[in-house]
């Protein structure tokens, strides 16, 4: 064989083999010594797996330790995200689970795809599993890779629908990139469940707790090696409410039961020349579709009972109903008649009637706007025509005359000789009037009836710890403009603030708006002798875990309470001197009590007639009803008012309640006030709180129906003139 | 063909003086003997540390398969003393019917092979696979150095440079439409390896390189080339896309090269490093075999591969040059284009800088075929060394 060979060529390829094996050792140092930092954080990343545990969420309970929110541990299956990341891989486990879980692989391929779940933990596939399936599951794992269950806590409402406006529910984290960023940076899920409305909303971030988490080291497929770290979650603190469950019982049944009265109840018929107006119908019930009420302590500022209707169960937020069902229950309407999910006692935005003449009383008392003060006498003829506008403007567009209401026999009541005193006994509005007209034009047309009823807190929220509080309107220039500029009234009318303005809101109509929790509190305020007070539902927050007690109510002598509101916030103490408060007292002790005014004939006080069975001397009261005119000033649009405190030091309650649309206060209103009264000195039946029936998801009931177990307490004649 | 195969006896001419210097059992090479033997041992190492998370997942027994990889390097190495033994131009009188053989392997492989990833790569003959391409790579160039020794010049003509090719395509077209682009791209290294060293005109090998680029993307643009062979390109292109359709093998490739890269200079440690044990990586015991080394031995063990590889290269570049004939000659060229392609490839895909092609690493990567092959082929190269002085 010959030796004919290329050895030059034969070192090209050895160049070549350095030049690669070179290439190879600088790529792999620089890999090594330049990106292994970076890189090896994102390894430790990928190798661990963590998952959170949520907290069990802090329990509510009342005064008296019932429990109102309570947790129901549940089991939920869920799925790593990485095992079915691919189509076929997904395709195959849906086929596996839907038998077992009895889901459609369409349902469990939604799942995957919605992007309410987070993306980074893994997929609740179903939620509330019983512990068969589980430890079918668990035994399989084989079969399911990647499949856990996981366990949760649901809320439960042992007592729903009772004070389920207080209560309140959980709810998904309302859409909207500024609420979603909100819960993200606190560290929620996506599919967290966050307090939505009431005591839940209010008080998220105590009841909520802390949550720990796992870590595991895992593989490629998402399975578990070992675990790395456990941090255990901290429960969320239990908040004890104010709220009496009995006593917030019976106020919602009294109300409710007042209410479905009511809507039985014929309104008076309108007259047109002594004969019945051809433009309406003859017969026209109360529509009465909603109302509220209040019972507070009028030392402590805590709310005893606090009932709103349309009432809903909170639990359909937790039933796990369809959209469509949930539609059906809550119907999405603009009538603000049928909105269910409002608290009307303290969103409820409405003219208080008569029942706002005390605080113009104490106005006028307060900056001497009566000569001789409580001896100042005016003689009461039924009208008032306003002295300080000419008499040929009268003639032209301007409102002068202004009436008292009619007294049966069609004209406007004649009260005679009345002081401070009588005024508000009778609810004489040409009194008033004088005084929404003196106190505006001899004051150089300043706000001062503005401010004073301000003092009492119209017009500013009472900071209870609810949500969607109601601030209230006050009647000034201020606001006209500002409604006129929004179109609730004419561009026209908002231009000034005039005398006649004035005169309707010192009888509690025209632009005056206020919840009845404010009403609440305000009266209050005549009742403590000048303390305006801050409302509270919740008495006191507790450490997690209070212990559980006899029958349905938490052990309150084992828990420990981290932070206690029962001292009395004093918003602004206005000190009212004995010589204002008690003609004022007085005035509305005799609305309770009578005696009226004789006038021509006996002129009953509003409430005289209603309360003349009730146990006075041991409970004795002073209140004022107030009738709200409605559109078109027809009578079944009136709204009832009343509002009323203890004067016994022993009973230290103000209570206040609002129907719409019902008639005049003493008839709608004054009795679910009369019944509250009659409940807290223990002369009446009060059903005990005991826990409800499960909810049936297939009723349509948004909550079950409440009734008095004896409406007896209801029952009274009202008075008959619209006051 | 046994007769014809040992009429020539290795220590034949040398009268009855046994054992002499000359005697070809004296005179292997047992630096690359030792090189080899390092990286095979430092394979199984790799193999069982690359295999065993998986199979304990699957509750299997953890040596299964480095057990498998050492009946596969017994035989090798029986193989590899077999083809020591005999001479290697007794081995090229045989090489035409050899490579005939291969041939219909190839073809067969289509008709009776198991399909695995998309393509029809081995014949399934119970728990171990043949994949004739393996075989392929040692006929074929038994056949093309053979052919292209017979003419005794210093350069190769055209007409012979044009039938080299031709003995060259046949295994190559045949090997590309499995499809296994990676193994035929070694085919194609190989053969310019030869081509070059036989002193073909460089033009001839860089019209035929570009010729060969042509025909891939005429195969891609015709969608002769499969999908999945073309994402590796596209991926290899786009090493940090997000996209969906080349997210697997993006991870593959991202895995394999956080393990490199987290390695550092000692390593985690034998059976330490996460993502091995964690099974992140894809067929890590073949093809990301490299990663093993990297992410458990670090830098230093990194280094001691490349360095076995450079030292085996370096031999038999030497026993290239101590050839006593040009079929020697170019049967070492071959061997060293082809171990030196396929390593780069390989580590190069781990690393990052070459297309995921799924070439194993020579000596080291899991599988009977390949680790066979390169016994024969360092077998051959044996056989040069020890007839050096014939």
């Amino acid at each position: 064989m010959a030796r004919e060979r290329n050895i030059s060529r034969l070192g090209v390829l050895g160049i070549v083999g350095c030049v690669l094996i070179g290439l190879l050792s600088v790529r792999v140092w620089f890999l090594q010594a330049i990106d292994a930092p970076g890189l090896e954080v994102k390894v430790r990343e990928v190798r661990t797996r963590t998952i959170k545990i949520n907290p069990e969420r802090g329990r509510i309970f009342d005064r008296k330790g019932r429990i109102v929110a309570d947790n129901e541990r549940v089991l939920t299956l869920t799925i790593e995200r990485a095992v079915i990341a691919k189509p076929l891989a997904r395709q195959q486990m849906w086929n596996r689970l839907s038998g077992a879980l009895n889901m459609t692989v369409t349902q469990l391929e939604d799942r995957w795809a919605s992007k309410r779940y987070d993306q980074l933990q893994p997929l609740p596939l179903k939620e509330d599993i019983s512990e068969d399936l589980a430890v079918y599951i668990r035994e399989r794992s084989e079969d399911y890779p990647g499949v856990d269950v996981r366990e949760e806590w649901r809320r439960e409402y042992p007592f729903a629908p009772v004070a389920s406006h207080v209560v309140g529910f959980l709810g998904a984290i309302p859409a909207g990139e500024k609420s979603e960023n909100y819960y993200r940076t606190l560290g929620y899920d996506p599919d967290a469940r966050v307090g939505q409305f009431g005591v839940e909303q209010t008080y998220e971030s105590v009841l909520r707790g802390t949550p720990g988490y796992v870590k595991y080291e895992v593989d490629s497929r998402g399975r578990f090696l070992r675990q790395l770290e456990r941090k255990e979650p901290i429960p969320g603190n239990d908040v004890q409410l104010t709220i009496d469950l009995e006593m917030q019982q019976f106020t919602e049944q009294a109300l409710q039961q007042q209410i479905m009265m009511r809507r039985r109840t014929e309104a008076p018929t309108v007259l047109s020349f002594g004969e019945p107006d051809p433009r309406y119908p003859e017969v026209t019930y109360y529509k009465a579709p909603a109302g509220s009420s209040v019972l507070m302590n009028h030392d402590t500022g805590e709310v005893i009972a606090m009932a709103s209707y349309p009432n809903f169960d909170n639990r359909w937020f937790n039933a796990g109903i369809s959209s469509e069902k949930f539609g059906q229950l809550f119907p999405t309407t603009d009538d603000p008649d049928m909105s269910i999910l409002v608290n009307r006692a303290i969103s409820g935005r409405y003219n208080l009637g008569s029942t706002f003449k005390p605080f113009v009383a104490f106005a006028a008392l307060n900056t001497g706007q009566l000569p001789g003060g409580t001896k100042y006498v005016l003689r009461d003829q039924g009208t008032y025509k306003l002295e300080s506008i000419p008499e040929e403007r009268c003639q032209l567009n301007v409102k002068c005359v202004f009436k008292n209401a009619n007294c049966g026999n069609g004209a406007p009541c004649k009260y005679g000789r009345v002081n401070i005193e009588t005024a508000l006994a009778v609810s004489s509005d040409v009194f008033f009037y004088k005084i929404g007209e003196q106190i505006f034009t001899e004051r150089g047309n300043r706000p001062v009836l503005e401010e004073q009823v301000r003092l009492f807190g119209f017009g500013s929220p009472t900071e209870i710890d609810l949500p969607y509080e109601y601030i209230g309107t006050v009647p000034s220039r201020a606001l006209k403009q500002r409604l006129a500029a929004s179109g609730a009234i004419a561009e026209e009318e908002g231009k000034g603030y005039y005398v006649g303005d004035n005169v309707q809101f010192a009888i509690g109509q025209g632009l005056l708006s206020a919840s009845p929790l404010q009403l609440a509190v305000a009266y209050a305020t005549f009742a403590n002798g000048g303390k305006v007070l801050r409302p509270r539902v919740v008495k006191a927050i507790w450490a997690p875990g209070t212990p559980n007690g006899a029958s349905n109510r938490v052990n309150l002598d084992e828990g420990l309470v981290i932070q206690d509101f029962g001292a009395p916030q004093v918003v602004r103490d206005l000190a009212i001197p004995p010589e204002i408060l008690d003609p004022i007292v007085r005035g509305l002790t005799r609305v309770i009590t009578g005696p009226g005014v004789r006038s021509d004939f006996y002129h009953a006080t509003t409430g005289e007639k209603l309360f003349r069975s009730f146990p006075k001397r041991a409970l004795p009261l002073a209140g004022k009803t107030g009738t709200a005119q409605g559109a078109g000033n027809l009578p079944w649009n009136d709204s009832s008012a009343f509002a009323a405190f203890s004067k016994n030091k022993k009973y230290p309650f103000t209570a206040s309640t609002y129907i719409e649309k019902s008639g005049f206060g003493s008839r709608s209103a004054a009795p679910v006030v009369k019944c509250l009264f009659t409940a807290l000195i223990g002369r009446i039946q009060v059903a005990p709180a005991v826990p409800s029936d499960p909810l049936d998801p297939n009723s349509f009931e948004v909550a079950q129906p409440q009734s008095l177990p004896n409406p007896l307490c209801l029952v009274g004649t009202g008075s008959s003139v619209r006051d | 063909m046994a007769r014809t195969i040992f009429t020539r006896r290795p220590d034949s001419g040398l009268g009855n003086i046994r054992r002499s210097f000359a005697d070809p059992t004296r005179t292997i090479d047992w630096i690359l003997m030792s090189a080899v033997g390092a990286l095979t041992v430092i394979g199984a190492f790799m193999i069982y540390s690359a295999t065993r998370p998986r199979l304990l997942n699957r509750g299997a027994d953890p040596y299964l398969f480095v057990q498998r990889q050492i009946i596969f390097v017994i035989l090798a190495i029986l193989v590899m003393i077999v083809v020591m033994w005999l001479d290697y131009v007794q081995l090229r009188g045989n090489a035409e019917l050899l490579y005939a053989a291969t041939i219909v392997l190839l073809v067969l492989v289509f008709v009776a092979g198991s399909v695995r990833g998309g393509a029809r790569l081995s014949f399934d003959l119970g728990p171990f696979a043949v994949q004739p391409s393996e075989i392929g790579k040692v006929t074929t160039l038994l056949l093309l150095a053979g052919f292209l020794a017979d003419d005794d010049s210093k350069t190769v003509r055209y007409e012979r440079f044009i039938q080299s090719l031709f003995i060259i395509a046949l295994p190559v077209v045949l090997v590309a439409i499995q499809p296994d682009l990676g193994s035929a791209s070694v085919f194609v290294a190989c053969a310019m390896g030869v081509l070059l060293v036989a002193g073909a005109d460089i033009r001839y090998i860089i019209l035929i390189t570009s010729l060969a680029i042509v025909s891939v993307v005429a195969g891609v643009v015709s969608g002769l080339v499969k999908d999945y062979q073309l994402r590796r390109i596209t991926g290899f292109l786009n090493q940090n896309s997000d996209s969906a359709t080349l997210q697997s093998l993006v991870t593959q490739v991202r895995f394999a090269k956080r393990a490199v890269s987290t390695g550092g200079f000692f390593g985690k440690g034998y059976l330490n490093g996460p993502l091995t044990n964690g099974a992140f990586i894809p067929v890590q015991s073949t093809d990301f075999v490299f990663s093993a080394v990297g992410e458990q031995f670090g830098m230093v063990g990194a280094a001691v591969v490349l360095g076995l590889f450079g030292v085996v290269l370096w031999r038999i570049y030497r026993i290239a040059r101590m050839s006593q004939d040009r079929l020697g000659y170019f049967l070492c060229a071959g061997v060293f284009t082809m171990i030196l392609w396929q390593a780069f490839q390989n580590i190069g895909m781990t690393i990052g800088i070459t297309p995921v092609s799924g070439v194993p690493l020579p000596f080291v990567s899991y599988g009977g075929s390949h680790t066979i092959a390169f016994a024969v082929m360092i077998g051959l190269v044996q056989s040069v060394h020890m007839r050096r002085f014939r």
